[in-house]
């Protein structure tokens, strides 16, 4: 008991000062692009973890060096405890990866694809041939089992990446921007499946684009931006502490400005249509909005409207990177 | 969607380390079945094109040609021809397998797996083997069928197949790292391994040459290996055999070796 307690302590990620640089690709002209300045990272055992950046900002960079498909220059990682580079067939292991790019193959079935995919993590047909079995169905794969990749819908071809990643059961699944240029419909599936996994106990670390994506998904997330980590936390914290909302009320027959009806708040007052129109801005809008209405009414004032607008991570991220993330 | 927990796997052996043997048997039959797959690209032409050769020349050009260290032309052009399709198809499966791959993203896909690149590398050379090997029989079967060619030495027949088949497939997977583009392998097949292949004797004994040409065709390594051939298929040119064989077991390390380095050192594949 106490030593499973002490490996779910071991984070699933540990990523120590990362560094990378690229040289570039006509070497004469020189300078090399700087893609991690020093990455500090660590994802908890069952965490679902998410990391958002602009293009260009190192997520890609970060999941190649995690996995094993990028040299990292500086820095250390470890997977469940042990080093990708000294113990890369136990790390590797334990990682199922989605890719960004879909993978094409002209040759074989995806049936076929998938038993290969087990084997090169040394699983035997005989061992996975239900689980994959499972998978297909779980995925509404089976019945195209016998097709080729390039038969298969854009969304069949995503959920295909996903069931490759999940074939030799990982502990752990990255999803490099798994719902990139797919519909909303197929996103929202996609997104059940993650919940449904991380449900399971898997971690899970996604990058994405999609801020919405993050806030509704991830238990905490990271921005990253030119190489660095700049924030890290859970959504809602972030929002508290980096974004602000507001409060929009309409109101008439009552004169707002009486300071103390509404003290302890601070606002922009307009007049309305033969009323007025007050705009708090406050940190957290659910819980200002009873102390506010009750203000008000009590003062007499009538309440025509009220509207609220929450500060999304999309806010965060632009007050933090200067950028909106797909710019 | 289906809310069923999948069947969990039991503890992975290969996580404990050692070689992954399953892994290396998974991609090696991969190789294998893919070529297999696509065999009217992969083992009929060369089959087709050298029963063109034998057909023409035995027709035509044998009965103007005198027979070459006693055996007819068309004889003696066969392990010419057979070593010509072991070379080429090994070399051709391994490149453009891993060219690819790489261009498919397949290889960002294995170098993520618990394989190590000594295992990828010698999967890809063994599928490119099996290739060489399985033309350059039918070639020899072909000969043995039609114009009743002799095998005089039947297991050193196959040890040399294989031999060349494994060292060319090895070049192979120099070449397929280094490329980038289905250009660059057509460009060394058309102007270095063709040349070299048809200047290394296939059709005619380097005897028949002048002297500057015959001693520049001795630097050619082809030439050895086909000479190497011809004597154990027809017991001809016995005298240099053994350097035949050197010549290949030489050719065949070096190359395994700088494709197993390059590989390992992830050579235009790992960033």
């Amino acid at each position: 008991m106490r030593s499973a307690k002490l490996e779910s302590m071991i984070p699933a990620i540990d990523v120590r000062n990362l560094k990378k640089s690229y040289l570039p690709i006509n070497r004469r002209a020189g300078g090399k692009t700087i893609a991690l300045k020093g990455i500090d990272l660590t994802i908890k055992s069952g965490e679902f973890y998410g990391l958002l950046g602009p293009n260009g900002a190192g997520k890609t960079t970060t999941i190649g060096i995690i996995t094993g498909l990028v040299r990292l220059d500086e820095g250390s990682v470890s997977v469940m405890g042990k080093d990708i580079i000294s113990d890369y067939r136990f790390t590797r292991s334990k990682i199922g990866v989605s890719p960004q790019e879909l993978t094409v193959d002209w040759f074989f079935t995806i049936e076929r694809l998938l038993y290969f995919q087990a084997g090169y993590y040394g699983i035997r047909k005989e061992e996975v041939s239900d689980r994959i079995e499972q998978l297909l169905k779980k995925f509404g794969l089976y019945k195209k089992r016998n097709s080729k990749i390039r038969e298969l819908s854009g969304g069949m071809k995503r959920r295909f990446q996903i069931v490759k990643a999940l074939v030799h059961d990982p502990e752990i699944l990255i999803l490099d921007e798994p719902t990139a240029g797919i519909d909303v419909e197929l996103r929202h599936m996609l997104w059940d499946y993650l919940r449904q996994l991380h449900k399971e106990g898997k971690t899970i670390l996604l990058t994405t684009h999609y801020i919405d994506e993050a806030e509704l998904l991830c238990e905490r997330v990271g921005i990253i931006n030119e190489g660095t980590i700049v924030v890290e936390g859970k959504p809602s914290e972030l929002i508290q502490s980096l974004g602000k909302g507001s409060i929009e009320v309409y109101l008439s027959d009552c004169d707002p400005e009486k300071e103390a009806l509404i003290s302890g708040f601070s606002y922009v007052l307009e007049p309305y249509d033969g009323g007025s129109r007050l705009v708090f801005s406050v940190d957290e809008p659910e819980k200002s909005l009873s102390e506010i209405i009750k203000a008000l009414s009590s003062n007499g004032c009538h309440i025509h409207e009220v509207k609220i607008t929450k500060s999304s991570l999309e806010d965060v991220f632009i007050s933090l990177t200067g950028r909106a993330i797909n710019d | 969607m289906n809310t069923q927990k999948p069947e969990s796997l039991k503890k992975l052996p290969v996580a404990e380390g050692g070689i992954n043997w399953i892994g290396f048997r998974t991609l090696t039959l991969r190789e294998i079945y893919r070529f297999l797959s696509v065999y009217r690209q992969t083992v009929i032409p060369g089959l087709v094109t050298s029963a063109l050769y034998i057909i023409i020349f035995g027709l035509t050009l044998q009965r103007r040609i005198s027979a070459i260290d006693g055996v007819s032309y068309t004889i003696y052009i066969l392990p010419g021809l057979i070593m010509m399709n072991v070379i080429t198809n090994a070399y051709n499966n391994t490149s453009s397998s891993i060219l690819q791959m790489k261009l498919l993203q397949q290889m960002q896909d294995l170098l993520i797996t618990p394989m190590s690149s000594m295992e990828i590398s010698f999967s890809f050379i063994i599928g490119g083997a099996v290739r060489g090997v399985i033309n350059g029989l039918l070639v020899l079967l072909l000969g043995i069928l039609i114009i009743d060619m002799p095998v005089v030495h039947p297991i050193q027949t196959l040890l040399f197949l294989i031999l060349v088949s494994w060292g060319f497939s090895g070049a192979g997977l120099i070449l397929g790292i280094f490329a980038e583009s289905w250009d660059n392998i057509a460009t060394m097949v058309n102007f270095f391994i063709t040349p070299l292949i048809f200047l290394g004797g296939v059709f005619y004994s380097i005897d028949m040459l002048p002297a500057f040409w015959r001693n520049l065709s001795m630097i050619n390594p082809i030439y050895y290996v086909i000479n190497g051939l011809r004597y154990s298929i027809l017991d001809i040119g016995g005298s240099t055999v053994h350097l035949s064989f050197a010549v290949a077991v030489l050719m065949t390390i070096l190359f395994t070796v700088i494709g197993v380095v390059l590989f390992q050192k992830g050579t235009r594949i790992k960033q």
